[in-house]
Order: structure tokens, then C-alpha cells, then sequence
């Protein structure tokens, strides 16, 4: 097993974000969480592998699961928790909850809860970025299901026309809710992209922390100098239920296999001695974002009208 | 709240006797004080951007944009693809990374195919993730109507957006309020601000200050446009000047003075300044340029219901569009927009007290007629 520098450090985040929603899992039944919560178990690489070689001014615009994207950027964990828990302290003030995390100073741009809406968020910010002169990398998180969104198409083309430094990141869970890909669309995803004509990825190993990472690192490179859009396809696989912290194999939309399969592949699995050793630390880290969140107060009545316009 | 300072004075190019043009002292049209507000932008904020299909053609959204793409570049006077879901969602990314888009539609019909965008997302991108983001924006949508606009290509509608909390929503009646509101929005308004402008009055002139005097004007207040103590008639976008209209006919012919205020920003009314004025009249008249049900003139009967309701001396009266979609034969769309005619009605109903007023009624003719210079396909 590669344990370089490089795989320590992407482990760490990944674990870190995969203990802080099994944390979330835990605490889930007490209800001091009131708030619908998506988890990325299982999708952490994705995040992980994406967010490394981003700089803080690189921005990043994601879906309602994004715990994973809002760490792996940089935002903070103590003002996540405060935000699940409804506390002013959270990173929006307690007015986002689990689906609209943001954190605007590591370049974490907000989560929509309406599947493909901040797509063309991602393609505006980079033609301001081209506009500005600014050396920033755009990228658009959203899922496969997105792709079937006509914003989705109409970011593609208004990215290619204009030459636009963004990148189009597919998240693909391979699940709409609990509607199988096959189910539901009737092109392929990559040849779809590719008939816009810019670059064309696709990593399946969505699992695979340095691949998705190293992958990632020379796409963005790419964006960064040459400016210009590219699409990337990540497979992975989410564990959990659309919406909540249980596991839904009973349900049979899908087969408990695949998932066994791809946890054989999936180092936060496997890496059990690894795990050991750095557990302890990133436990403490969660326990202290706790302490924080619940020892803050909730917001007061004036805050129920501030900011609306 | 400002006085006078945007009333009708020119009509078709003729003065229309009576009205009060003291406000200003120069001449702009409707068109050229928009024309003047987008270069103005363009000209003092490299941040703004003017976004939308068909803003660097030869017509130029109705002659607000012709030119700018060639003195400014097509970078910054943008056509857009037919995307308008998309094309609003790249503004608001634009917007959050620094840029100011003013978007287009010629249509406020097609801004329906953006609302995602601006309902989900605009409206909503401050508060919902803790005041922690701005989305400086100017949607600009045309209000069409007349010579058979129809259906889609004329509906009015400013009560679906000022419902949603977190849009400001504008109806300019003159040059005057252009003048007063695009660049003060533009210079110091963080959030997104939907205009609809009304495109039979693109061509009317419309005195006006100085461009060299500035003025603080809020530029989401409301307008006193005329004192009177009679009746008050609240009014929004082209009806402000058919208001105007009445109230001189009503003054010339039975000398009855009408207060008339221009709400100007409908998701944000001075309604202080509604109900002061109801207060002192008595009596209400709404016209709007929409539907009735669940628009303005609902909201404004909701605001004195709450406050004041036993001010009314007599019951409110609104108008505005028949509740069907916009027909386009002339001899049903005359029938399903209010006209000057109904509205002096109402109004000498309302302050005699009586049906059989006896105030002489002004000659029907449409509005269309009268505001009305273009002819033919846009």
C-alpha cells in the first residue's frame, strides 16, 4: 500500500469528513440536529481528491451533499456543527442548515438544494474571473441526476462559447433519490459532454484517493493556464439514504453487493490500522466542534429578518 | 418620497394641457433615459455587464442598449444564448464574483423561465446562507402591450416577484424615476432588483432635472406625484400617467382634486405615505397595470384594511386587467385593459357618492391610441 506523504495527507481529510458524518449518524436520534441531513459516506474521495490542489481563491459551488466539499475546501468544522445544531455561530448564521453550507473566505460558494441550480453560478463566476483578470479555477459540483437538468446544457454551452475557466465536475452516485442512472437517462453522460467539444474526463475509481487527486491536479493545472472549461465524471458510490443517516439496502431500488464491493475498494474501509492511529486526533477535533456548537447560543429574534434584502 | 418630480408632459409628442411639467426643465424620453442609465453604468462601473438576447443588435432591446456594444465591447454588452434559466444563474455567479450583470428580457413573459434563478437562488442567496453573500444585479423586464401582444408577450407581472421576500421590485413610471433609480441601485444596492419597464412608454418625453444635479431620491421610495383632496388613486408603471390624466380631466371639468401616488417600488411601498394620504381623502382608487386578484391593488386594500380601515369613507374601487389572458383583437384587448374613460367613472363615483354623477366623461379611446407610436412587429 502507498503510504507517501501524499496518501497520509488525503486520508486524514477523507477520514476526517467520513467521522464527522458518523458522528452526525450518532447524534441524529437526539434531535439537537433539526435539519435534513444528505451524507457523502462514501463519496469522500471525490471531495478529498477535487479540493487538494485548489487554492483558496479557486471557488468551488456544490449540491445540498456537500459536508464533504465544505471541509475538504477548508471551511470550518466547529461553524458546521454550530449551523446543524441552529446556533448563531454557524457558518450561516443558522439560516442554512445542512443543505446551504458556505464558507465565501476558503472560496466554499454556497450549496443549493434544487438539483443543477448552482451549475451556471460555477460558469458566471469564472466569466467574471475572465473579465476581472483574476487567475482563478471555477468548479461546478452537481450529481449524474443534474445532467438531466436543461440549466445543465445551457451551462455547457455558454462555458464553450465564451472560453471560460470552469470546470464541470459530475459527481456520479449513479442514483437520483433512489431512480437508477438507466432509469432515467437515455444518453451517456461523457458522450453528451464531449459533443460541446471541450475535454472530457472521467475517473472511475472514485474511491481511489491519489488517482482522483493526481487526476485532479493536472485538470485544474490544465483549466489554470489554458482558461478554458473541461468536464470530469467521477464514479463513487453513496452509502447512506438519500436524506438521513440509515442505510436503505432493504428498500431494493439497489443490491446491498455493490456496496460491499465497492467498500473492498474503499481505503476508509480497509486502512484499519491507519485509522487507528490518527482517529483519536480527528475524534477530539470533532468533540471540541461539538462542545462549540452546543455551548453557543441560538439566534435572537432580530436575526429572523435580517438579511433578506 | 419625493414631489413632482416625474410627471407626464408630453404626450405623443404633443404637450398634454394641464399637467404639471415644473419638475424639470429639459426633455428626455423614456427610451433615452434608459439608454442614458445603461451607458452611465457601463461608462462609471468596469463591473457592470449588460447581459441578454439581442442587447448588441441593430434595435437594441427597444433602443436602451443601441451602440453600447460597439463603444464598450461585446464583453461587456453581451448577447446571450436563448437559455434564460441558465443565462440568469450565470449572473448571479457573476454577481458573487464580482461583476454587476444587468440582465434583459424584452419580454417580461420570458423572465418566467428564469424563475429558479431568481426565486430559488437570487432572492434568496443572502439570507439563507447568513448574509455571508451579495448578488448586485438589475433584471430589466418589459411590460408589452397593444397591437396584439397576446397572451405571452404582455403580461405584468410584478406581484409574483415582490411576493418573494429578498427582491426589490421597481416600476418606473417617467425618465424622471429611471434617472432617479437605475443609478443609485446600481452605485449602492447589494441585492437583486427586478425593473419592469412598460414599453408603451419608451417612446413618451418626459421633462426632467438636470443630468448634472443630482438628487437623493430613495430610489425604493414611493412618489407623491400630485396633491389634491378629493380622492387618492394609487398607481403603478403607465397607469401613474393615466392617473395623472384622469385627475386633470377631473379638475377641469368638476373640480374635484385627486392626490395621486406612484407606488414606484412594489415590493417595498411607503405605504406611511399611502395611508396619510387616505387618510386625508377618504377614499381609494388602486390601478395597476396587472391583475387585481392577489397583485397590488390586493395589497395595497390589505395595507389600509390592517392599518386604518375605518378612514375609507367610501368602499376601495381597483382596476386593472380583466382576470383572462390578454386577447389580442383590438376590440377585446381595449375591453380588457382598464381605460381613461373607467377610471374618471370611478373616480366621480367614488367622490359624488353617485352612479348618475353627471361629470362629463373623457372620449373613449385606448390607451394604445393615445401612448402609442410604434406600429408592426418589433
Amino acid at each position: 500500500m502507498d503510504y507517501s506523504q501524499k496518501f497520509c495527507d488525503l486520508f486524514f481529510q477523507a477520514l476526517r469528513i467520513r467521522l464527522v458524518e458518523e458522528r452526525i449518524i450518532e447524534l441524529y436520534p437526539s434531535d439537537g440536529i433539526q435539519s435534513p441531513v444528505h451524507l457523502s459516506i462514501g463519496q469522500e474521495a471525490v471531495a478529498v481528491g477535487v479540493c487538494r490542489d485548489l487554492r483558496k481563491t479557486d471557488l468551488v459551488f456544490c449540491t445540498y451533499r456537500s459536508h464533504a466539499f465544505y471541509l475538504a475546501k477548508g471551511g470550518s468544522l466547529a461553524e458546521m456543527f454550530a449551523e446543524l445544531y441552529g446556533k448563531i455561530t454557524g457558518c450561516a448564521r443558522g439560516k442554512a442548515g445542512s443543505m446551504h453550507l458556505a464558507a465565501p473566505d476558503v472560496g466554499m460558494m454556497g450549496a443549493s438544494a434544487v438539483v443543477a441550480s448552482t451549475i451556471p453560478h460555477a460558469v458566471g463566476a469564472a466569466l467574471a474571473a475572465k473579465r476581472l483578470g483574476h487567475d482563478q479555477v471555477v468548479v461546478g459540483v452537481f450529481g449524474d441526476g443534474a445532467t438531466e437538468e436543461g440549466v445543465y446544457h445551457e451551462s455547457l454551452n455558454f462555458a464553450v462559447l465564451h472560453r471560460l475557466p470552469v470546470v464541470f465536475l459530475c459527481e456520479n452516485n449513479g442514483l437520483a433519490v433512489h431512480s437508477p442512472q438507466k432509469a432515467r437517462q437515455g444518453y451517456d453522460i461523457l458522450d453528451h459532454a464531449r459533443a460541446y467539444g471541450l475535454p472530457v474526463y472521467h475517473i472511475a475509481e472514485g474511491y481511489d484517493l491519489v488517482k482522483v487527486a493526481d487526476t485532479m491536479s493536472d485538470i485544474i493545472q490544465r483549466v489554470r493556464s489554458t482558461r478554458e472549461p473541461v468536464f470530469v465524471e467521477i464514479r463513487t458510490y453513496r452509502y447512506k439514504e438519500h436524506v438521513g443517516p440509515g442505510e436503505d439496502f432493504v428498500s431494493g431500488y439497489r443490491s446491498k453487493e455493490e456496496w460491499l464491493d465497492w467498500k473492498q475498494q474503499d481505503p476508509l474501509e480497509q486502512q484499519v490500522a491507519l485509522i487507528k492511529t490518527i482517529r483519536p486526533a480527528i475524534l477530539k477535533e470533532i468533540d471540541e466542534a461539538i462542545y462549540f456548537a452546543m455551548s453557543s447560543p441560538f439566534p435572537p429574534v432580530e436575526e429572523l429578518l435580517r438579511d433578506v434584502v | 418620497m419625493s414631489c413632482n418630480s416625474a410627471v407626464a408632459s408630453f404626450v405623443n409628442g404633443q404637450a398634454v394641457p394641464g399637467l404639471r411639467a415644473e419638475a424639470g426643465t429639459e426633455v428626455m424620453s423614456y427610451r433615452d433615459a434608459l439608454h442614458w442609465t445603461m451607458r452611465d453604468a457601463l461608462q462609471r462601473h468596469d463591473s457592470v455587464v449588460i447581459m441578454g438576447q439581442g442587447v448588441d443588435d441593430h434595435k437594441g432591446i427597444f433602443g436602451s442598449t443601441t451602440g453600447l456594444a460597439k463603444e464598450f465591447g461585446t464583453d461587456r454588452v453581451m448577447d446571450t444564448p436563448l437559455a434564460e434559466e441558465g443565462m440568469t444563474g450565470v449572473a448571479i455567479g457573476a454577481a458573487l464574483n464580482g461583476l454587476y450583470p444587468i440582465q434583459t428580457h424584452i419580454r417580461a413573459d420570458f423572465s418566467l423561465l428564469a424563475m429558479n434563478q431568481i426565486i430559488n437562488l437570487a432572492a434568496k442567496y443572502k439570507y439563507m446562507f447568513g448574509g455571508r453573500f451579495d448578488v448586485p444585479m438589475l433584471i430589466r423586464l418589459i411590460v408589452g402591450r397593444s397591437w396584439g401582444q397576446g397572451a405571452q408577450h404582455s403580461q405584468s407581472l410584478q406581484s409574483l416577484f415582490a411576493h418573494i421576500p429578498g427582491l426589490q421590485v421597481v416600476m418606473p413610471s417617467s425618465s424622471q424615476t429611471i434617472l432617479d433609480t437605475y443609478p443609485a441601485v446600481i452605485d449602492r444596492y447589494r441585492g437583486p432588483v427586478i425593473s419592469l419597464e412598460h414599453r408603451l412608454m419608451y417612446d413618451l418625453e418626459f421633462y426632467v432635472y438636470p443630468i448634472s444635479i443630482k438628487q437623493e431620491i430613495d430610489p425604493f421610495g414611493s412618489r407623491l406625484v400630485r396633491q389634491g383632496e378629493a380622492i387618492t388613486i394609487v398607481a403603478t408603471s403607465i397607469m401613474v400617467l393615466e392617473a395623472l390624466r384622469a385627475a386633470e380631466h377631473l379638475a377641469r371639468l368638476a373640480d374635484i382634486q385627486c392626490e395621486v401616488i406612484d407606488l414606484h417600488c412594489v415590493s417595498g411601498p411607503d405605504w406611511d405615505l399611502v395611508m396619510r394620504s387616505v387618510e386625508k381623502t377618504g377614499r381609494l382608487v388602486v390601478a395597476d397595470t396587472s391583475w387585481r386578484e392577489y397583485g397590488v391593488c390586493a395589497e395595497v386594500c390589505r395595507i389600509v384594511a390592517e392599518r386604518n380601515p375605518g378612514c375609507l369613507k367610501t368602499p376601495v374601487v381597483t382596476l386593472g386587467m380583466q382576470p383572462a389572458p390578454c386577447p389580442t383583437a383590438k376590440c377585446l384587448e381595449d375591453l380588457f385593459y382598464p381605460d381613461l374613460r373607467q377610471l374618471v367613472d370611478v373616480l366621480a363615483t367614488a367622490v359624488t357618492g353617485k352612479q348618475g354623477h353627471g361629470v362629463p366623461l373623457p372620449d373613449t379611446q385606448s390607451m394604445a391610441d393615445v401612448y402609442k407610436r410604434f406600429k408592426g412587429p418589433f
